[in-house]
């Protein structure tokens, strides 16, 4: 008994020893598993961890504001909803494309079409109003979800948009401002990297590195939204009383060549992004037909009479005329070519005509301008030379970009090839050059700035987190002396008193400037009775402020002429323009 | 029993019995309180990290109050420029019967004059 006990109580030691031994060997593999977790492969598992919690989420910018010159808004980002589908998941594509098509006005074919296509995902509309894409996801209409998309919009509608330009659906610039201060405006985008749980909730205190986006700078213009909205007005009525196929107008600040107003008729809706012009329906190519377009900027056309202020300004600074000289002999017609006029061929090439027939006369350098007779002004370019005219042209900004901040500016064209018997006589009064109506309004803001060409602008400061920062670096450049600029100023009221710009005056104020017809070009090169009538003009005369520069695009026959057509839109915005800009009548200044 | 049998012991010689003090039990006073900081610490700091998560999630919807009251902003400064367009206020103005003036009023008023009326003016020319 005594050893059977001693080997039952040998056994039970032994299990327990086993158990032990067992128990031991457990926790050390646990404690073997728990040091290679936590220590050897700790780094390891804790990035692979976290890079399943961790989510980096792109955080666009805030595309910049653009303003008026009085702080009106013109261009700004809101937020929006885009309506988007999946379109296995749309159990009644007919149903929703009625319901979503007649609120969204889309058309519900189209809509329908897409909602049955083979895609994964496609838009039912984007950039939609955040009240009414709420209203669509209301319905509960299976597979219809929202995302938010910026958009952006234009409160000034149809005024500034021939300033603003526009951007395209997924918000880059496309024209105007927003094309060429794309950059500036878009903002640098930030990212914020953070942790999130399995329902995407963020991990409080966990690992976030955020960096925030760079919205981008606002731009404050120089145009004057009242200004504007009277000048389009203006154009528009011009177009309607004139029958113009277009009706463009620019006014510059004389002192600092800022542009006030820049606009056109027919009007372009920037938001649609077309050209509201009712003739397009029945357009060869109505697309291209209501694209954007802005004759001010990027429109060539022969200047025509108002070019002659420029070969006056230079005879008048050369010293090879004076305003009393008499120009001897100045007939109605003039014959550079052999046979030009008998021929019945056109004006120009050879062949130059008066407006008004009038008998061969004795005229002053005055009586050329105010009358704005061809014959006579060619006279006094054959005085100055081809050489000098050139380089007056070019001095006053015709032939070249002025480097106005607008996209795709037009140089305009000069020509003056070698051997050319015509080219002298043309260029003097407006033709075998092509300019753009800013060009035209630069040059003569020259004469009313004492001689002084300034750059026109339009972006007069812009605005980032640092604060505001002026404009600087606009090019300025001497092209006629004090005199000769006074001088010609007296020339341009002349015309306005007494010659062809009657229909410029303004009621209370001295207005000078010059009238121009020219004849359009047919698709074989010859000219048409078609024309293109200007007036560029200054006011106060004594001491200008505004110049407003209006281009009437083939008008109907009975306004066919400068004076005609574009003088009453130019008097109409020159009356807003110095109301606006608090300018005194010359009455009153005594 | 006892007492002789121990007696025998000591008298072996094994052992001597020395006369002392009873050797006190350690206290266990400064573990309990040890515990207790320890305790204390532990839910203070559950308690603050509670805090600082309750403000992350406060501060995370402050951040989205403040994005959402911006949006709200920049929508209203859309409305009030939709509503400042001239193209808008001019038709308006037109049914009311305003016109646009067409000839410039010159009120010329004599700043100097004695008395502090002139011509609705007071001498600063603020209307009145």
């Amino acid at each position: 008994m005594p050893t059977a006990d001693r080997a039952g109580k040998g056994s039970g030691r032994g299990r327990v020893a086993l158990i032990g031994v067992v128990v031991i060997a457990a926790w050390l593999g646990m404690g073997y598993r728990l040091f290679e977790i936590q220590v050897v492969r700790a780094a390891e598992l804790a990035q692979e961890g976290l890079s399943q919690r961790l989510v980096t989420k792109e955080m666009a910018p805030q595309r910049g504001k653009i303003f008026d010159r009085n702080g009106n808004l013109l261009a700004m980002t809101v937020d929006a909803q885009s309506l988007f589908a999946v379109p296995d998941q749309v159990t009644e594509p007919l149903w929703v494309a009625q319901q979503v098509g007649g609120l969204l006005s889309v058309d519900q074919d189209t809509l329908y079409h897409r909602l049955t296509s083979d895609s994964d995902f496609v838009y039912i509309k984007r950039q939609v109003d955040g009240v009414l894409a709420q209203q669509i996801l209301d319905l509960g209409l299976d597979g219809v979800f929202a995302h938010p998309e910026p958009t952006r919009v234009y409160p000034a509608g149809t005024v500034a948009s021939h300033v603003t330009g526009f951007v395209n659906i997924d918000g880059d610039g496309q024209e105007g401002l927003e094309l060429v201060y794309d950059d500036e405006l878009r903002g640098v985008p930030g990212h914020a990297e953070y942790e999130r749980d399995r329902a995407g909730h963020v991990i409080p205190q966990g690992h976030t590195n955020i960096v925030p986006a760079i919205p981008g700078v606002d731009l404050v213009t120089t145009i004057d939204l009242p200004l504007q909205y009277q000048a389009q007005k203006a154009t528009q009525k011009c177009v309607e009383t004139t029958n113009a196929a277009s009706c463009w107008a620019v006014v510059l600040d004389v002192e600092t060549g800022e542009v006030l107003a820049m606009v056109g008729a027919p009007v372009f809706d920037p938001d649609t992004r077309q050209t509201l012009d009712p003739t397009c329906d029945d357009a060869e190519d109505p697309a291209a037909c209501r694209a954007f377009s802005n004759f001010v900027i990027r429109g060539i056309y022969e200047p025509g009479s108002t070019e002659k202020m420029i070969t006056v300004a230079a005879a008048l600074q050369e010293g090879e005329v004076s305003v009393g000289t008499v120009i001897p002999e100045v007939s109605d017609e003039l014959e550079l070519l052999d046979g030009a006029c008998r021929s019945g061929d056109d004006d120009v090439f050879g062949c130059y005509r008066d407006f008004d027939k009038h008998d061969t006369e004795d005229m002053t350098v005055r009586d050329i301008f105010t009358r704005s007779s061809n014959i006579g002004t060619i006279k006094i370019a054959e005085e100055l030379g081809e050489p000098l005219l050139v380089d007056y042209i070019k001095g006053f900004g015709l032939g070249e970009k002025t480097g106005i901040d607008y996209s795709a500016e037009a140089s305009g064209i000069l020509r003056f090839d070698a051997g050319c018997q015509t080219c002298l006589a043309s260029a003097a009064i407006g033709y075998s050059v092509a300019v753009t109506p800013l060009q035209m309004a630069a040059a003569y803001a020259a004469v009313g700035n004492d001689g002084v060409w300034n750059t026109p602008h339009i972006v007069r400061s812009k605005v980032d987190a640092e604060g505001e920062t002026e404009i600087g670096g606009i090019e300025t450049r001497k092209v006629v002396s004090p005199g000769t600029a006074l001088l010609m100023r007296q020339l341009l009221a002349s015309v306005v008193d007494d010659g062809t710009g009657r229909n410029a005056a303004v009621e209370g104020y001295r207005v000078g400037g010059k009238t121009g017809t020219a004849n359009k070009l047919d698709e074989n090169g010859r000219y048409t009775d078609i024309t293109r009538a200007s007036f560029v003009g200054m006011a106060p005369i004594d001491d200008p402020k505004v110049v407003v520069a209006v281009m009437v695009d083939a008008p109907d026959y009975d306004h066919r002429t400068g004076g005609l057509a574009a003088a009453p839109v130019f008097a109409e915005i020159m009356e807003q323009a110095l109301h606006r800009l608090a300018v005194s009548p010359d009455d009153a200044q005594g | 029993m006892t007492a002789p049998a121990r007696r025998r012991a000591l008298a072996a010689g094994s052992f001597r019995l020395l006369d002392g003090r009873r050797v006190r039990r350690p206290s266990m006073a400064p573990w309990m309180i040890m515990v207790l900081i320890a305790i204390v610490a532990f839910l203070g700091l559950v308690f603050a990290r509670t805090s600082l998560d309750k403000s992350a999630f406060d501060l995370a919807e402050l951040n989205k109050s403040i994005g959402e009251q911006v949006a709200l902003n920049e929508q209203l400064r859309l409305e009030v420029a939709r509503l400042e367009n001239p193209a808008r206020i001019a038709p308006l103005a037109d049914e009311l019967g305003l016109v646009v003036p067409t000839e410039t009023q010159q009120l010329l008023v004599n700043l100097d004059a004695p008395s502090q009326l002139v011509a609705g003016l007071d001498r600063n020319g603020t209307s009145q």
